[in-house]
């Protein structure tokens, strides 16, 4: 074993130094000729005879030297050498086909890398943390249709239970992902995204902090929980990375904290990055029959060693089961869901189908590309027939003939990749900087990493075989009789040639217009959501979010006073025309509820209708302009002592009360921790969009603020002025009513749009270059084939022009010819696209792509297309005169 | 019929020289060559250029070693010598070898079946 790898080393080492070891070996074969010669001469032979006699017993001094070669070296490294630098010689000599060729490989596999730095970032990036694939999460299964339902949160009492009767977790711990807490620091308060974890949270995630330590036993308890830990960023940002921070007390929500950690800044879970974290305390409220409804715990589990997911899902399929059993009014229908981290914060983060779209894209481009320059070579391989069948003759064989254009096509998908590489370090800087529509994705590092790299070497090498195969594969079939003899006179390219080309150029055309449709589906749909009437005006409307702390916001008459005095602050800023305050702001997917209409019969739980939820105060049906049609709206009046009232909006009246008349209905509504009670419908308002990158219309119910005061709301200022320009004002006004309130995301409405739309607009257009790229490729595609063939048939078409045909018969033939090719083409790519709205509808939630005249429109535009690049060369062939055609070789 | 001059198999050059140099110790190319041609009775078809590939194949394997030096004419030569590795190597070839031959021996040695008709 050693002696072969000592051989092997050896031999490598060799063919890089060949120069010295044929010199050295000259040297040698000198001397043994000197000493025959002189042992000859020794033995009475004359000068001439001795000489002769040496070289007849040494044997070919070439062969000698040759069997040398091989014997010490790498036949095959050596021919492989061979082929590169004759490659590379080839390549130079023709600078204008090898530029073409590399820059649209470079372009190709420069689109390809930077989609994959996403995927890199986002699918291939371990999460943090010891052996994540041994962690777990567990999610509830919602009965009801809804986003992600099938990752819904758990209840506390489901915790607690679960967590103590499953026998596949070694330990599991809880988190409250979404809460927000006001710390104030140096005078100002700031919301913060926080998450309550319970204390072994860490343990079964198994990460360390970086300073300081994570909980304690004991710290879930009342009087004991005030602890915190603080996220690498925060710390950083607003406490200047000051180390001696650790056992020191910063305000939260009103309360002191002591800050026991930080966590290191590598401690990222995609959509799971809180600022800070502390002790998640469930008392006795947090085990009783209400404390179901209210979901909203992520659960990790450390897996015991050797259970196997699939053991961990029976488990708790049939964990879910009994809970149903006992506790069919909350649970009924409910089930749970296991899944493995990597996987859960993927399928959460909900990134995978826009990547695979994406990937798919880019992939078509880079076989476009490919297309391309195979028809390069497959062009250049036919005129580079005969100089083939020379070599073919003097004795290469096939295979060599084939490997030698292929190293040709590998030394042009190497350059291409380097080129691409280059190209893709701007992409993934520039996809970076556009990539910031929430803190989730820029808080994702994109960089031109390993994965992207050996990506990006992969595809190269999958590009030489592609586009070398065909044309070498090609090459090895010359006849050398035919071609030798062929004085390409008055030939016509070899069929198959042209036939393979003409495949290519058609699948070209199929995939550019596949793409083209696919991506107009998508541009369409977010045309459409970005220029749908909401229902209400978004325009000079400013908005804030708030979170009341516990500490001082106890009761609700506590929260309602400080609505009252907010607003009536608020209505007398200077150019405030109407101000209010709501659950969510419209369009923005408020929560939804279950609920019963006076005089139809009871249904199970898990039939209920629903309906969206909002909680509004008096004005904002005025403030967001969303149009009364029937009845009124809230007023002060509509308080806590007053008769419950609700509005609900028209989809409301057409989904569930049908032809009845809607003012006067009674109906109670499903709302967690509260007593139900019969509530009047005294008002019915337009729709509104339910998201504003959604088309859809959901019944939806109003609830005044005042009867059911909440502790986390929006602020709502419509102005009559650019709304940004009152947000000082605002924050003042906030901070004269509390001054350790904070306000979060105060920015305008239609700014607020725009980020909920998220990366959409973006990927779209993204998508949208990408097809523009394809078809332009698919366009040089067309364009050379015509050329080319056109070129090849000057003789041709001169016989014909001498024979009297016109001008107009030989451009029509030329013409006919490349619109078979396109037509052929336009139809596959149109079979193929049939199916997309389909698959985009269950891809992306909320797009409705039906358009049936972008079936129209796309394919007449590649006709066009490829009518122009058709026609161009054609014309150009029929302009020649048919005298110096005749004559041209 | 003229006996023929024999052809030779696969490594068996390789292991004439491991043999030559064991017994002569430091050896030029020439002397290598000279030297088996002559034990062999000139039996054996040797171009004598043959021997630099094996040479070369036995340097990279460890089991010779090479060094330029001067002749005994005063000569530039490079001077070939078998290294420890190449002692052993040679034995148990040597072994195979006779093993190889020995059942040839008795292959070839069959009394033909025909016979006895």
């Amino acid at each position: 074993m050693t002696d072969w790898l000592r051989q092997s080393f050896h031999r490598l080492t060799s063919t890089f130094r060949r120069a010295e070891m044929d010199h050295e070996l000259e040297a040698e074969l000198a001397a043994h000729l000197d000493l025959a010669i002189e042992e000859n001469l020794r033995r009475g032979m004359s000068a001439e005879e001795a000489r002769r006699q040496a070289l007849i017993r040494f044997g070919g001094t070439e062969q000698a030297k040759q069997q040398h070669r091989e014997a010490r070296g790498l036949p095959v490294l050596d021919i492989f050498l061979q082929d590169l630098r004759y490659a590379v010689r080839q390549l130079l000599k023709s600078p204008g086909f090898t530029a073409a060729a590399v820059l649209t490989l470079a372009l190709g596999i420069a689109v390809n890398a930077t989609m994959f730095s996403l995927v890199s970032a986002f699918l291939l990036r371990r999460p943090p943390g010891r052996d994540p694939e041994g962690v777990a999460v567990v999610s509830s299964v919602n009965p009801a249709p809804a986003f992600h339902a099938d990752a819904s949160l758990v209840s506390a009492p489901n915790y607690l239970a679960w967590r103590d009767a499953n026998h596949v977790f070694a330990d599991m711990a809880a988190a409250d992902e979404y809460r927000t807490v006001s710390l104030t620091a140096q005078g100002h308060p700031e919301a913060l995204r926080s998450a309550a974890v319970s204390l072994n949270y860490f343990t079964v995630l198994g990460v360390s902090p970086q300073f300081g330590r994570t909980f304690e036993a004991g710290e879930d308890q009342p009087g004991r929980e005030n602890v915190v830990i603080l996220s690498w960023e925060l710390w950083e940002r607003r406490f200047g990375s000051d180390a001696s921070l650790i056992g020191r007390t910063i305000r939260l929500n009103r309360a002191n904290y002591v800050v026991i950690g930080v966590m290191p800044a590598s401690y990222r879970l995609l959509g799971f990055t809180p600022q800070v974290w502390t002790p998640l305390v469930l008392s006795a409220a947090d085990q009783t029959a209400a404390a179901r409804t209210d979901r909203s715990l992520h659960l990790f589990a450390r897996l015991k060693p050797g259970i196997t997911l699939e053991q961990a899902r029976a488990e708790f399929a049939a964990l879910a089961r009994r809970a149903e059993e006992e506790f069919p009014a909350t649970e009924k229908g409910w089930g749970a869901a296991v899944r493995l981290l990597p996987d859960f914060l993927i399928y959460d983060f909900g990134i995978r189908s826009a990547l695979a779209v994406m990937m798919t894209t880019v992939g078509f481009v880079l076989m476009i590309a490919c297309a391309n320059v195979a028809g390069l070579l497959l062009a250049r391989a036919a005129g580079r027939r005969k100089e083939l069948a020379i070599r073919i003759a003097l004795g290469a064989g096939r295979l060599r003939i084939i490997l030698q254009l292929l190293s040709e096509g590998l030394l042009l998908a190497l350059l291409g990749g380097s080129a691409g590489l280059l190209l893709a370090y701007w992409g993934i800087n520039f996809v970076r900087a556009s990539m910031t529509f929430n803190e989730a994705i820029s808080a994702v590092p994109l960089s031109l990493d390993w994965n992207v790299l050996l990506f990006a070497l992969a595809v190269s090498l999958a590009c030489a075989v592609l586009c070398g195969l065909a044309p070498a594969l090609n090459a090895s079939r010359t006849d050398i009789n035919a071609n030798l003899k062929d004085e390409s006179r008055a030939a016509s390219p070899s069929r198959s040639l042209s036939r393979l080309r003409r495949v290519m150029v058609t699948g070209e055309i199929a995939l550019a217009l596949f793409l083209l449709l696919g991506t107009g589906l998508l541009f369409r749909g977010i045309f459409l959501v970005e220029h749908q009437n909401l229902g209400f005006r978004a325009d000079h409307l400013l908005t804030a979010s708030v979170t009341l702390d516990n500490a001082r916001y106890q009761d609700a008459s506590q929260k309602t006073l400080l609505v009252r005095d907010l607003l009536a602050r608020l209505q007398h800023l200077p150019s405030a025309q109407a101000v209010a305050v709501a659950s969510e702001l419209p369009a923005s997917g408020p929560g939804s509820v279950t609920f019963r209409i006076k005089g139809q019969p009871e249904l199970p739980a898990d039939l209920r209708l629903s309906a969206l939820d909002a909680v509004v105060s008096p004005d904002y049906f005025q403030a967001a302009s969303i149009p009364l049609l029937r009845g009124r709206t809230f007023t002060e009046t509509d308080d806590a002592t007053a008769p419950r009232v609700v509005v609900v909006n028209q989809e409301f009246v057409d989904r569930h009360l049908k032809d009845q008349e809607a003012l006067g209905k009674q109906i109670r509504l499903d709302v967690n921790g509260a007593t139900p009670e019969w509530s009047e419908i005294v008002g019915v308002v337009a729709n509104v969009k339910t998201y504003s990158e959604e088309t859809r219309d959901d019944p939806e119910v109003y609830e005044p603020f005042l009867q059911r005061p909440l502790s986390s709301f929006s602020l709502m200022i419509r102005a009559t002025s650019d709304p940004s320009s009152l947000a000082s004002a605002l924050r003042g006004a906030v901070a004269q009513v509390d001054s350790e309130l904070p306000l979060a995301g105060v920015m305008s409405m239609p700014a607020l749009i725009e980020r909920q739309k998220g990366g959409d607009p973006f990927f779209v257009r993204v998508l949208g270059s990408f097809a523009l790229l394809a078809l332009i490729l698919a366009a040089i595609g067309i364009y050379g084939l015509i050329a080319y063939s056109v070129g090849q048939r000057t003789h041709e078409i001169g016989i014909r022009m001498a024979m009297g045909a016109r001008h107009p018969d030989v451009l029509r033939m030329l013409v006919w010819e490349g619109m078979k090719m396109t037509a052929v083409g336009a139809a596959v790519g149109l079979a193929l696209a049939l199916p997309l709205p389909k698959l985009f509808d269950a891809l992306f939630y909320g797009l409705h792509l039906r358009e049936p005249w972008l079936y129209l429109l796309m394919p007449m535009a590649i006709m066009v297309v490829a009518m122009l690049a058709t026609y161009i060369p054609a014309r150009r062939a029929t302009r020649i005169d048919p005298a110096v055609a005749l004559h041209q070789q | 019929m003229a006996e023929s001059k024999l052809d030779l198999l696969q490594g068996t050059l390789d292991l004439m020289v491991l043999r030559t140099l064991a017994a002569l110790g430091s050896l030029h190319g020439y002397g290598i060559a000279r030297r088996i041609e002559q034990v062999s009775g000139d039996k054996v078809l040797l171009n004598q250029g043959t021997i630099y590939a094996s040479l070369v194949r036995l340097q990279q394997r460890g089991w010779i070693a090479a060094e330029w030096g001067t002749s005994s004419n005063n000569r530039k030569a490079k001077f070939y010598s078998i290294t420890k590795t190449g002692r052993k190597q040679l034995s148990e070839n040597a072994a195979n070898w006779q093993r190889l031959s020995d059942v040839m021996g008795r292959v070839l040695a069959m009394p033909e079946e025909g016979g006895t008709k």
